[in-house]
């Protein structure tokens, strides 16, 4: 059987387009971008693309666990949850049974800078779909019954991803206290007791202040008209009043002094090591070099960590990290699984004389291209669909103030030389600037040695 | 617009290989999919776990490169590469930049043609994987809960055994497991190799005359699949987790296959099931109840009928409770069907998601060679919306009736503290024990004997 090839579409190939920058560094598709600021302060973004009949969306609301305070931890991440809870004009459940019963899947994630939303959908429910998200965003109802069961389900999200998770126990209390003044420290998904505790009024006061469209960023990307795409933006949003800004995170991180441990014992068959070190905020000039020192630690089997303490010495048996790339200077973690019977005071010893080596001579010509290869394709792999596209343009717009720089993202990453990435390993991986948290099986005989 | 299977071309090697190239611009990727018919199907029925580590071990050492050369070549390009096994076969997944696709082709040649199969990679990858199944047990004890469920529900055909081993047989398995397997289970005819994405031209003539035409055949077809026989009357696995917060529960019995002819059909009445958020099951365990963060179903659909299952998890004093919940939904659903109005907001939604799984040259990979696999044509992608428009309600029904269990005739398989679960346990059946801690998926003891280790 043969299935005959049919001509490419010319103005996709970009093999005839100019061959003036290598493909891989540039994105097309910027003069295809448009972003608006409607008249309440909500800021629009669309990107046409007609690959397949769908729309991804990215509503990022600038509410996280950042903006809570105590006795009202998780407030930002049961609003992800209310949110579906039902409006003045549609009843609980609706919002979820007309989006799909017109095609539209959805879902949503609560960080500690953002709650955001995201609806995929096909083209011709676009109107629908801002129907609804608007509603949300100007009549939500807070009906008792409703909070109540959801708090239900908050909680059994909390045993899911915490107390029955050595991974999620540890690093909650590693992140407690990490920090003292700023509000990171708070778990997203909320304290135990305060989950049980939120009052209405404080659902209702953290509703008017961060679910505000001045506080709001749309981006949509996939099989839409632009022009159409703002005109029911504006029909739908605008009508919603702008509210005073949100109050700003005054708390300021005092420079950690001395490096903080925590010891875990709980029930487990494999001990946990991970590491968070205090790290810059995203739009920091030097978050490329963040991201590829990240990268050459922690990503593929060829990474610093994974050889050293993974295939060569065999003290861990997984490697990874992350960077919390928020709107204040965060962390960055590192973390290790353990086989059983691990003595996690050794794992430490080695990690420490990994990085004490990447703090004092950075890293290889060789690994640094490495890193920077694989950021780009990484880059480029989410680029290739239009949920990629469309949450990219949401997180350049919101945590470095410009979609537009996505367009940049390659050759930022290809600027990064070995000398800025040796100077970025130098300031984060200080020890006296890190939380080391272990979890141990509660049967080991293990201490942690000062 | 619809979706529809892209423009491509195909190629039959004179060895048997099977290729196909899906030209595709948009990004400057190149992404493949290579299908070796076999999978889990070629292990010793008391070694499960040797086409996981053959798998695994592809990319540790492959023609003139040892493990670590190998990982430094694909990711100094920014390249991945990973082979995993599955029940019917090993998947090999990669994509690199469209600048390195020789190279990519190359060390996927290496990677099938010549693997090191080290004893030493081989003795580290097996440690390693058994400390990662412990290391899941204390950080997402869910995620294993299928596993469990299938060793329990398929006993000792292959379906019931984990593809990717236990912490006990991973330990057994040797260098002759593993060199056994690839020269019986790895050659030519075997092969389906997808590439998808900005392909150079010429390259189907290249490949055509390069290694992997020289490539002979393996000795044998793979192993045939018996159908599975479906489990009748209701019995329960008890895994003890002591101290869990949460018990975590799957239902299951034997499904439907890949061909199966009511497909369509069968992805609407599971997508109102517990296919999607406001699905029966979602919207008593998740929304009215607030039991659970979330409960889901599905069909796994092999060249014979793998399980149908159901997934939640309720804090532990409600677990009775949850359980009832779930097999009352089922037993709702076999007695009330579906109606019209429901069928039509399921298709909405299936016509609407869809196209969202075949964006990507790497979706198209990975389709097309399923596709292959599976012989099921390209009418599998193309006639799909017709067949979804096509879906009535006697055919629902239908579906209903062939496809999902009666609530009395399940394995039920709960992961939790049995000190406190075990008597709402028992309501439902005779309960078989087993330790979180074990080293086996399968191996349980009957009630009445618990003080066994």
């Amino acid at each position: 059987m043969s299935i005959p090839a049919a001509s490419l579409d010319p103005v996709r190939d970009p093999r005839r387009a100019s061959r003036a920058a290598p493909r891989e560094l540039t994105v097309s598709g910027r003069e295809a971008v448009r972003a608006t600021t409607l008249a309440n302060g909500m800021r629009v973004i669309v990107w046409p693309v007609h690959n397949i009949p769908n729309v991804a969306l990215y509503n990022w609301v600038r509410a996280g666990s950042r903006n809570e305070s105590p006795g009202a931890t998780g407030l930002a991440h049961f609003f992800e949850h209310m949110m579906f809870n039902g409006t003045s004009r549609h009843p609980p459940g609706e919002f979820d049974r007309l989006m799909e019963a017109e095609g539209g899947a959805n879902n949503a994630f609560t960080s500690d800078d953002v709650t955001v939303y995201q609806d995929w959908f096909p083209a011709r429910a676009l109107e629908r779909v801002l129907d609804l998200e608007a509603d949300r965003v100007a009549h939500l109802a807070f009906t008792p019954e409703v909070i109540e069961s959801e708090r239900g389900v908050v909680a059994s999200e909390r045993r899911l991803r915490v107390e029955d998770n050595s991974h999620g126990l540890l690093a909650e209390q590693v992140q407690a206290a990490a920090f003292v003044a700023h509000p990171y420290r708070f778990p997203t998904i909320g304290w135990p007791a305060d989950i049980q505790s939120w009052r209405m009024e404080d659902l209702q006061a953290f509703y008017r202040t961060y679910y505000a469209p001045n506080n709001l960023t749309l981006a949509l990307a996939g099989d839409v008209d632009v022009d159409r795409a703002f005109e029911l933006a504006r029909r739908y949003f605008e009508p919603i009043p702008a509210q005073v800004p949100p109050p700003p995170v005054r708390a300021v991180e005092p420079e950690q002094l001395c490096e903080r441990r925590i010891l875990i014992r709980r029930k487990a068959q494999t001990p946990l090591l991970q590491c968070a070190y205090k790290a810059p905020r995203a739009a920091d000039p030097r978050a490329p070099a963040v991201s590829l020192l990240l990268c050459a630690l922690v990503e593929g089997d060829a990474s610093r960590l994974h050889r050293s303490l993974v295939e060569d010495r065999r003290l861990a048996i997984e490697v990874g990290g992350h960077w919390q790339e928020g709107f204040d200077p965060g962390l960055l973690w590192l973390s290790l699984a353990l086989p059983e019977g691990a003595d996690p005071e050794e794992a430490r010893e080695a990690l420490d004389a990994e990085l004490a080596a990447v703090a004092a001579d950075g890293i290889t010509e060789a690994e640094l291209e490495r890193a920077r290869n694989l950021a780009t394709v990484g880059l480029w792999k989410k680029l290739a669909a239009v949920d990629g596209k469309a949450q990219l343009l949401g997180e350049y717009e919101v945590f470095h103030g410009d979609w537009s720089k996505l367009f940049d993202a390659p050759a930022r990453i290809a600027a990064v030389s070995t000398e800025e990435l040796r100077a970025i390993a130098l300031e984060i991986l200080d020890e006296r600037r890190r939380t080391l948290g272990v979890l141990v099986p509660d049967t080991a005989p293990v201490s942690v040695r000062r | 617009m619809t979706v529809r299977v892209p423009e491509h071309e195909r190629l039959s090697l004179e060895n048997g290989v099977s290729l196909i190239l899906v030209p595709r611009r948009d990004v400057p990727l190149v992404a493949f999919s290579a299908v070796l018919r076999g999978g889990a199907l070629g292990d010793p029925s008391s070694r499960p776990g040797v086409a996981s580590m053959v798998a695994g071990l592809l990319e540790k050492g492959a023609g003139e490169r040892n493990a670590y050369a190998f990982a430094d070549v694909v990711e100094g390009v920014g390249g991945s590469f990973g082979a995993g096994a599955g029940a019917e076969a090993i998947t090999v997944r990669g994509q690199f930049l469209a600048r390195d696709q020789q190279l990519m082709l190359d060390l996927l040649a290496d990677a099938l043609l010549r693997p090191l199969l080290e004893e030493e990679e081989l003795e580290e990858m097996a440690s390693r994987h058994v400390e990662l199944i412990k290391a899941a047990k204390d950080s997402d004890p869910a995620e294993l809960i299928g596993t469990y469920g299938r060793a329990f529900l398929f006993g000792d055909h292959p379906y019931g055994r984990p593809v990717f081993g236990s912490e006990a047989s991973l330990a057994a398995i040797d260098r002759e497991d593993v060199q056994r397997y690839y020269e019986a289970q790895f050659g030519a005819e075997r092969l389906i190799l997808v590439l998808a994405g900005d392909i150079d031209d010429g390259l189907l003539a290249r490949m055509a005359a390069d290694s992997f035409s020289r490539w002979p055949r393996t000795p044998a077809p793979p192993p045939v699949l018996p159908r599975p026989r479906a489990f009748t009357g209701r019995r329960v696995l008890l895994v003890d987790f002591p101290g869990s917060a949460q018990t975590y529960f799957w239902i299951g019995n034997v499904g439907v296959d890949k061909r199966y002819p009511r497909r369509a059909a069968l992805d609407l009445v599971n997508t109102l099931f517990g296919g999607r958020f406001t699905s029966l099951l979602n919207t008593e365990l998740r929304i009215k109840s607030g039991l659970s963060y979330g409960a889901r179903s599905s069909f796994a659909r092999g060249s014979v009928p793998g399980e149908f299952s159901l997934r939640s998890f309720a804090q532990t004093e409600n677990t009775g409770t949850a359980i009832d919940l779930a097999l009352r939904t089922l037993d709702r659903l076999r007695r009330d069907g579906v109606n019209r109005s429901m069928l039509d907001s399921a298709r909405a939604y299936t016509l609407g998601q869809y196209p969202l799984g075949l964006e990507t040259a790497a979706d198209w990979a990975g389709m097309l060679a399923e596709i292959e696999l599976y012989g099921l044509g390209r009418g599998y992608i193309d006639d799909y919306p017709a067949q979804l428009a096509a879906v009535d309600v006697p055919e629902a029904h239908a579906v209903i009736e062939e496809a999902f269990p009666t609530s009395d005739s399940v394995a039920i398989v709960a992961i939790g503290d049995a000190a406190r679960i075990r008597g709402a346990l028992a309501e439902y059946g005779p309960v078989s024990h087993m330790s979180l801690t074990g080293s086996e998926f399968s191996g349980w003891w009957a009630s009445g004997d618990e003080n066994r280790p």
